[in-house]
């Protein structure tokens, strides 16, 4: 890092950049700048607008308010493209190579303008180059095919500078490497670093966030929290606990707390239930009348748990107990036999057919029931019950035959919990229920949550919203990629406590924060 | 289904018109043209193909397309005729021919259903397979001399003025209507066609439907295939080529998505006449076929494009009303 006596001038500076959507301010009078030679960290709980920030930045977005300024000249970014030509590039956990092509010609994908014929020896002789100067060695002919993630990462940044980046975005680039890739991409990123090139890096692990970062920002509900130096290698601990905490610090009072319900007989139990390469090690009870959140960051794998549970993706290790008899849920339909229902995060994609009716959408898991002796739908009773659930979860519509394209989110949200409550579930797994809905339809979804725990239902809530989570749970089950941290009592859970579990750090006795990095494994 | 169905009814609507204007005109330039004998004559020229439309209804709502529907009539009609040159009795004949076309069925659906492979190529292979076996049992002869219950069957009429053709196009068509519109599993039809993982996502058997489909349209394709060899009174190898696209028309110009999800039976049936009539009408106009199939082809690219022309057309007001409204404020 340069003296911080004589600041330079930011390469790329955002001024007061405020952007939203529908219900949702992503953010709100945001500003940041990126220095060259400069690693400038941003971290955030999900939802924080981190990704939001970064798609301004490369034009996919365009702000409400604000500038962006490039060396000091305010600039308008319509379109990726227009990033690209600045000198902006983005590089995100899954690397965007073309397997069928090699790696030079990955690197060069973007560079258009040079003739009608390509000239390998140059093509190879550049390439090997922009690898020399990132010290990465990896064989320019080979199909990007065979590459591992982390040299796919490779390939992407040498692109990034055969473009003549100046600033270079890193969303969550840890996420999907080894320890030892790690290694290799901060080497990468110090020598980005001595060529001046500014560095915004989003990541989720802590350790590595502190240990790459010359300069943490943190992010929170759309708002700059705070911006810091990186402290002195003794302080660190404290500023990192600080800054975890700053991450977190959100009054839990606007939401309507679960009211205690007696706990009812078990439910289901489940041991170390795992699915090859996804998650592992999951182990849970659930009770009649309890809310079982399940915490965790993006990448958590806490849907793929909830869709092993529903049949969609069957687990492959481990065993169910559903009310005491062991199962092998193999199919939605089996799992709606059984009494499970899930109601999916992608309203939009799994969970409505949009251009139906309301009513459609509700009887489409329970059709059966709405049959007659010669398998056509009794309209009737299918309108009634439509109808039931209007009036009971207040859906806001002139009628149940309107198309359900046509309702806000709050109300299809509405209608895709009628469409499984109708299938009259024993265990419900919500995902991410109150996700891009208004503050009103969210008091009413979480007021719904607690009527029908009080009916005796047993609940997972699955939600990347934390104070949701710690109001609405009974137990809190926290996850961290693929693997279960922990779970934890309502007296224990605390947002600070999660928070560290799901970023892999456990709070020890004494209150110090320890890094478990390497193994977190919390299984007996 | 409020907005999709007011296009589609303006779609309808626009069938309809077009419907009156051409049976009009029949009626005007030909004498006799509005009696039930010609009327019987115009879909028995082409019943065989209506017949198959309305399963191919279900499978383009499906999301899913069949195009090997007219090679399995050809193999059909051309088992029904070897079996018969190789003496076996017609009766045994027809029924061996109707089989193979539920064998073409679950061939087709095993691969689509089981396996997963799209139903574009499944049935591009079937449509090139099926009618290679066709050439396989007759080469290129053409056989004929069927009994004479047979081929009065595909000519004569069977109930009151109506050719068994016609009749078991009704029954079908009853039965058509009745499942798509009505029943649990028109519904799932519909559902899968629309977006098939909200559809796995609540239970549906998707992959079950999909095979029932694909089994039912190689079924009706062979009957379909006997009802022709049983008209026209012979078989050849190349029996019914090109069918399919005749028949995928019919169902598209009937406001039937292409993407799935979307169209009636109301609307196929309505394409089906305008079909007819204005083929008829053009044939009285003294334009050729080949105009005449011209025309079919620009009517279904308008069919196509006039949900999207509606819907940009009520957007564009929808915006100006907006900043009329935000002028008329500030």
């Amino acid at each position: 890092m340069s003296e911080p006596s004589q600041t330079p001038r930011p390469i790329l500076e955002m001024r007061h950049i405020s952007k939203r959507f529908d219900a949702t301010q992503a953010l709100d009078d945001v500003s940041l700048a990126l220095y060259p030679g400069e690693v400038h960290a941003l971290i955030g709980e999900n939802g924080a607008g981190k990704s939001t920030l970064i798609k301004i930045m490369t034009g996919v977005h365009q702000p409400d308010s604000g500038v962006i300024l490039l060396d000091g000249a305010p600039v308008r970014i319509h379109n990726s493209q227009e990033a690209q030509t600045l000198g902006i590039a983005a590089i995100y956990q899954e690397p965007m190579v073309f397997p069928d092509l090699n790696v030079a010609e990955n690197i060069f994908i973007s560079h258009h303008n040079r003739g009608a014929f390509v000239h390998w020896g140059k093509l190879y002789r550049d390439a090997e180059a922009i690898l020399a100067q990132l010290d990465v060695r990896l064989d320019v002919r080979m199909p990007a095919r065979g590459l591992t993630l982390a040299a796919q990462q490779a390939v992407e940044i040498a692109r990034a500078i055969s473009l003549n980046v100046r600033v270079l975005i890193m969303d969550e680039p840890t996420a999907s490497l080894s320890a030892h890739e790690v290694n290799q991409l901060f080497r990468i990123i110090e020598s980005l670093r001595s060529k001046g090139v500014a560095i915004l890096f989003i990541g989720h692990r802590m350790e590595e966030v502190f240990r790459v970062a010359d300069r943490i920002t943190v992010l929170r509900d759309g708002r700059v929290i705070s911006s810091r130096l990186r402290a002195a290698p003794e302080e660190l601990d404290a500023q990192r606990e600080l800054m975890i905490r700053e991450m977190v610090g959100r009054e839990v009072s606007e939401f309507f707390a679960k009211s205690a319900v007696p706990r009812g007989k078990l439910l289901m139990s489940v041991h170390n239930l795992g699915k090859e390469g996804v998650f592992s090690g999951v182990t849970f009870d659930i009770y009649e009348g309890e809310v079982l959140g399940f915490a965790g960051l993006i990448g958590a794998r806490r849907t793929d748990v909830g869709l092993a549970l529903f049949g969609i993706e069957p687990a492959d290790q481990g065993e169910i107990l559903f009310e005491g008899r062991p199962v092998q849920i193999k199919s939605p339909d089996h799992a709606l036999k059984l009494g499970i229902a899930y109601v999916t995060e992608d309203r939009r994609g799994l969970g409505l057919t949009l251009p139906m009716s309301i009513a459609s959408n509700i009887t489409l898991p329970s059709l059966r029931r709405y049959l007659s002796a010669l398998g056509l739908v009794r309209r009737k009773e299918e309108q009634r019950t439509a109808e039931s659930y209007r009036e009971r979860l207040m859906i806001r519509t002139p009628s149940v035959n309107l198309e359900v394209a046509k309702l806000s989110g709050g109300n299809q949200q509405k209608v895709m919990l009628s469409k499984w409550l109708n299938t009259q579930p024993r265990l419900l797994i919500l995902d991410e229920p109150t996700r891009g809905i208004d503050v009103r339809a969210k008091a009413e979804v979480h007021h719904i949550i607690g009527d029908l725990a009080a009916q005796g239902l047993g609940i997972i809530l699955i939600s990347s919203d934390l104070p949701e989570v710690l109001a609405m749970s009974d137990r809190v089950l926290v996850m961290r990629e693929g693997r279960q941290m922990g779970v934890f009592s309502r007296e224990e859970a605390t947002q600070e406590r999660i928070i560290m579990a799901a970023m892999g750090q456990e709070i020890s006795s004494n209150g110090q924060v320890q890094s478990t990095l390497t193994t977190q494994v919390v299984e007996p | 289904m409020r907005h999709r169905a007011a296009f589609l009814q303006r779609w309808e609507g626009l069938l309809l018109v077009l419907l009156v204007v051409t049976v009009v005109y029949n009626a005007l330039n030909a004498p006799g043209y509005m009696t039930l004998g010609n009327w019987i004559n115009l879909f028995q020229l082409s019943i065989e193909k209506i017949i198959v439309a309305l399963i191919m209804t279900f499978i383009i709502i499906n999301a899913e397309i069949d195009l090997s529907v007219a090679s399995v009539m050809g193999f059909s009609a051309c088992t029904a005729g070897f079996l018969y040159a190789n003496g076996t009795p017609m009766e045994w004949a027809v029924a061996v021919a109707l089989l193979t076309g539920v064998a073409a069925g679950l061939f087709n659906s095993f691969w689509i259903g089981v396996v997963g492979l799209p139903s574009l190529v499944v049935t591009l292979s079937g449509l090139i397979g099926y009618r290679g076996l066709a050439y396989v049992l007759v080469e290129d002869r053409s056989i004929g001399g069927f009994p004479q219950w047979f081929n009065r069957l595909g000519q004569q009429p069977l109930i009151g003025p109506f050719p068994l053709a016609l009749v078991i196009f009704f029954v079908l068509l009853v039965f058509a209507i009745i499942i798509l519109q009505y029943s649990g599993f028109g519904r799932y039809v519909y559902v899968i066609g629309n977006n098939k993982e909200v559809a796995r996502y609540s239970g549906v058997h998707v992959r079950r439907t999909k095979m029932i489909l694909f089994v039912t349209s190689s079924t009706i394709a062979a009957l379909a295939g006997i009802l022709y060899a049983a008209r026209l009174g012979a078989v050849r190898g190349d029996i019914a080529t090109g069918f399919e696209l005749d028949i995928i028309t019919m169902v598209l110009l009937g406001g039937v998505s292409i993407y799935g999800g979307s169209g009636t039976m109301w609307g196929v049936l309505l394409s089906v006449l305008i079909i007819l009539n204005l083929r008829n009408g053009m044939g009285l106009a003294n334009l050729s076929g080949h105009v005449q199939t011209g025309v079919i082809g620009a009517l279904l690219i308008l069919s196509v494009l006039a949900p999207n022309v509606a819907g940009q057309v009520q957007s564009f007001w929808n915006r100006r009303r907006a900043q009329r409204m935000e002028t008329g404020n500030a």
